[in-house]
């Protein structure tokens, strides 16, 4: 062991990096591989009223169409699986898909897209989370703009009486802050390979960053049983989130189910960043009760998100920001509402964190606020604040192994800041 | 209608039928399965597709592949000498500077174009050498180490 | 697919007359690195391509006063042409500052003032320096002030059958200065550019002063009203005789007009506003810098 343990040791992967060697999915050619592209919706919200491919279908070089209709399976996918794979009827957001063209260059597919005739009934979108929850906005969705948790339309963590603890209070902070859209921008764009192999699979190289997630639910869209499907990964250029949703293996796969030829799907960069899925943006609103000696005796935070046109893991994402988003301290009363709401945007799913760092950025934004109410310096705020071992978190979970003091004295000793001797003198082993 | 073109791949030439409208990147993973440049934008923003044309860098993905008829054309794949790796690829290869890989055979290109006209550049020229290559893991301490190191003579040929 | 047609001639009358044969169809090829990257998503959809790289006009001359670079000189050549350096600063800096190594190889300073951006790095600095261009066709060559050969974004005085075939900086004895500012250091077009050119004679007097915005306006813009409250102005501590004061409250006015006369728009790089702040900060720099002014 002591050969590894403290040893750097080498990248298995890295000659492979250096001499190109490493084989990522773009890279495969197959014989007579065709090339994919696909129509997307040019209206943010809409219906479609019309779709005829025959003209695209009969363009010499063109080898399928593909549209709704040639799903076999489920058209749908996603951690919810809400979205369709191809819109059959209505269209949520600009770059939505609707049909697929496989050629045998990618010049010839372009071409056959606009021979595709499409009419869509245009609708009024909504692009703000705000006004979507308003009575009487533009409907994303069927059943309302905002998303359903098992709780009810809000994501809730209750703990203590924040109203008990706004009473107790000697101060008052209240703070909104907002974050923006992210795309991961990896960069190795969307890209999948399919063909039916010799023992008459479906095989699929691919960019997924979730293999087995993915395979459940490319059974579900093509019908077929696990067995059926040779799934191939492991080499991503980069994903970051972005490779944690399906954006090309079911076009490509649906293809090569209904044309039994290899094909290649791949995004260009102005594709991925236009309707891929993204980390979504935020609203966080804090109000925090405060003690004139530094200590948070209530926090209570709203937080709206925007998980564009579909669900994607949005919810989840919801999910993760509202357990965590009261802050590593030691706050008795605790009230958090998670919001999640469609709006005609790309859908917006995992990045990075799954919604943490949103809300370590607002929580770390109020409390230097707090700070600043009170006359304190924000470190002292954090480390009278920090979780301290056995300390019960807003979710009821016991704090174990709790280190975020040494922590953030290890980065004050690296950001050369001299904190006083009485931060210096705590711990995280009590208060 | 398809032209043909000839130029010197890695020191061998190469003739392949090609369209007016066929980028050099194009050119090399499309139709020579030469895929060290990769292809991460075509919009020249990212650098991952920098080859050498004549000895200076270029982004594959706007050249034109017809108007490298007659020169030098060179890649990663072109790198190793005898079999062996170039100081640059054993220096990536030693400080982690390679992690997803997708823009690692722009940035030795990179790297290369700028060593072969400033074998011992500040690190303040290095970084500008890469400054036209981006990477979303976030390898460029590494990246800009491994090029001192290559350039402080640490890894002879 | 219509077939794309693609020649690469090697004598200037070959091309012209291939110019001339196609006009509107022919879409001139340099170093590509605009052009290019609107033929791979099919924003443009040439019929023929004219390769105009192996002409001959990549040469950086010294010749008449001036210096003479021609229209296929890619802009890594000019950035590190100590000729380039010494006669014309400011075009040096903006050639060095532009874009990143591997574009810079291939880019040309033809194609940059052909395509005509509002941001193009080397159009403020040859407008400061009063540079012309050398338009030439099958029916003749004339020449054009560089701050007249813009129309609009993507539009030029270049009539069909026309080519760039050099541009011509006229060797002066002031000083320029370029400077830019863009989202970040490398890769990055200009939020705005600036570019002066000041005379001082026998270093005290103002006897020339040129002005030119970039990214502030449809063109690369020349500020003829912030020139013209420099002309005249002596140093403050000069013996010379002279309007005014050539001051940092000079300078400042000069700036405060340069801003007024541009006409910037929002938009992803930045907003009018934050372009019209920072203008006026890097127009004082440069002139100060010009000028020998501490401000």
């Amino acid at each position: 062991m002591a050969e590894y343990v403290g040893q750097p040791v080498l990248r298995y992967d890295g000659i492979g990096h250096v001499t190109a060697r490493t084989r990522y999915v773009d890279d495969i050619q197959l014989p007579g591989m065709l090339y994919i592209k696909v129509l997307t919706s040019p209206v943010h919200k809409g219906i479609i009223r019309h779709l005829d491919t025959s003209a695209a279908e009969r363009m010499p070089g063109v080898a399928g169409v593909i549209t709704a209709k040639d799903v076999p399976g489920k058209n749908a996918y996603g951690l919810i699986p809400d979205q369709p794979v191809f819109t059959p009827e209505h269209i949520r957001y600009k770059g939505e898909r609707i049909a697929a063209v496989a050629a045998v260059d990618e010049d010839t597919a372009m071409e056959a897209l606009e021979k595709i005739k499409l009419d869509i009934e245009e609708q009024e979108p909504v692009f703000d989370p705000f006004k979507a929850m308003e009575p009487g906005a533009p409907l994303v969705r069927p059943e309302g703009n905002v998303w359903e948790f098992n709780s009810g339309k809000t994501r809730k963590i209750r703990f203590g009486d924040v109203e008990k603890g706004f009473a107790e209070a000697d101060v008052i902070v209240e703070g909104t802050y907002t974050t923006a859209t992210n795309d991961h921008a990896p960069m190795e764009p969307q890209v999948s390979v399919a063909y039916i192999d010799e023992t008459d699979r479906l095989a699929i190289y691919t960019v997924s960053q979730d293999l087995y997630f993915h395979l459940g639910m490319l059974t579900a869209i093509f019908n077929l049983p696990m067995n059926k499907i040779r799934y191939i990964g492991g080499t991503v250029g980069g994903g970051f989130g972005s490779k944690n949703d399906i954006h090309c293996d079911h076009v490509a796969g649906l293809m090569a189910l209904k044309i039994r030829k290899p094909v290649k799907y791949r995004h260009t960069r102005r594709e991925e960043t236009a309707y891929t899925t993204k980390r979504g943006p935020w609203t966080f609103y804090f109000k925090d009760g405060v003690k004139k000696d530094g200590r948070i005796i209530a926090r209570y935070v709203k937080t709206v998100h925007d998980t564009g046109g579909y669900a994607g893991m949005g919810p989840y994402v919801v999910d993760k920001n509202s357990i965590l988003v009261a802050g590593p301290y030691a706050i008795p009363n605790v009230w958090v509402d998670g919001i999640c709401v469609f709006t005609n945007k790309p859908p917006c799913s995992s990045m990075r964190g799954f919604g943490i760092i949103n809300g370590t950025a607002a929580d770390q934004l109020q409390t230097a606020r707090v700070a600043e109410a009170i006359g304190k310096d924000p470190w002292e705020v954090h480390f009278i604040n920090a979780w301290r071992e056995g300390d019960l978190g807003a979710t009821q979970f016991k704090v174990e192994a709790a280190g975020l003091i040494e922590a953030m004295k290890r980065a004050a000793e690296l950001a050369g800041i001299e904190l006083p001797a009485h931060l210096k003198a705590m711990s995280s082993r009590g208060r | 209608m398809k032209y043909v073109l000839s130029f010197n791949l890695n020191g061998l030439p190469v003739d392949t039928l090609v369209k007016a409208t066929d980028t050099l990147l194009d050119v090399l993973r499309e139709k020579l399965n030469v895929v060290s440049p990769k292809r991460g934008c075509d919009n020249g923003d990212c650098g991952a597709c920098t080859v050498l044309v004549n000895g200076e860098p270029v982004r594959a993905c706007l050249t034109i592949g017809l108007t490298v008829a007659g020169k030098n054309v060179q890649t990663v794949e072109g790198l190793q000498q005898d079999g062996k790796l170039h100081p640059l690829q054993r220096a990536f290869h030693e400080h982690y500077a390679a992690q997803c890989g997708f823009c690692t055979p722009g940035m030795l290109i990179a790297a290369k174009a700028l060593l072969d006209k400033n074998p011992k550049p500040t690190r303040e020229q290095i970084v500008e050498g890469i400054s036209g290559n981006l990477c979303r893991c976030g390898t460029y301490v590494e990246v800009v180490e491994a090029i001192q190191a290559v350039a402080a003579g640490k890894y002879k040929e | 697919m219509k077939d794309v047609l693609y020649f690469a001639p090697t004598e200037l009358t070959e091309a012209l007359k291939l110019l001339a044969q196609y006009g509107e169809k022919a879409t001139i090829l340099a170093g590509g690195t605009d052009l290019v990257p609107r033929i791979n998503y099919y924003e443009l959809k040439p019929e023929v391509l004219v390769y105009i790289g192996n002409l001959g006009l990549d040469y950086i001359e010294q010749s008449d006063g001036k210096l003479v670079i021609g229209a296929a000189t890619p802009t890594a050549k000019i950035a590190a042409s100590p000729l380039v350096a010494e006669k014309a600063a400011a075009l040096a800096e903006a050639a060095r500052l532009s874009a990143s190594p591997a574009i810079r190889t291939a880019g040309t300073i033809g194609g940059n003032l052909a395509n005509a951006s509002p941001a193009a790095d080397l159009a403020t600095p040859l407008i400061a320096l009063g540079a012309t261009v050398v338009l030439v066709s099958a029916k003749g060559e004339r020449e054009v002030a560089v701050e007249e050969f813009f129309k609009g974004p993507g539009e030029t005085v270049l009539q069909p059958g026309e080519l760039i075939k050099e541009v011509r900086v006229p060797i002066k004895k002031g000083k320029s200065v370029f400077l830019k500012l863009g989202r970040r250091k490398a890769m990055t077009l200009s939020v705005v550019n600036v570019a002066v050119y000041v005379e001082m004679e026998k270093g005290q007097r103002c006897v020339d002063a040129r002005v030119a915005l970039g990214a502030m306006a449809p063109v690369p813009l020349r500020c003829k009203k912030a020139e013209g409250v420099l002309q005249g102005c002596v140093l403050p501590m000069s013996a010379l005789e002279g309007a005014e004061f050539l001051d940092k409250a000079r300078i400042e006015k000069a700036a405060e007009l340069a801003i007024a006369e541009s006409s910037p728009i929002d938009d992803q790089r930045a907003t009018a506003w934050y372009r019209r702040k920072a203008g006026k900060v890097l127009v004082a720099r440069a002139l100060a810098a010009a000028a020998g002014v501490a401000i």
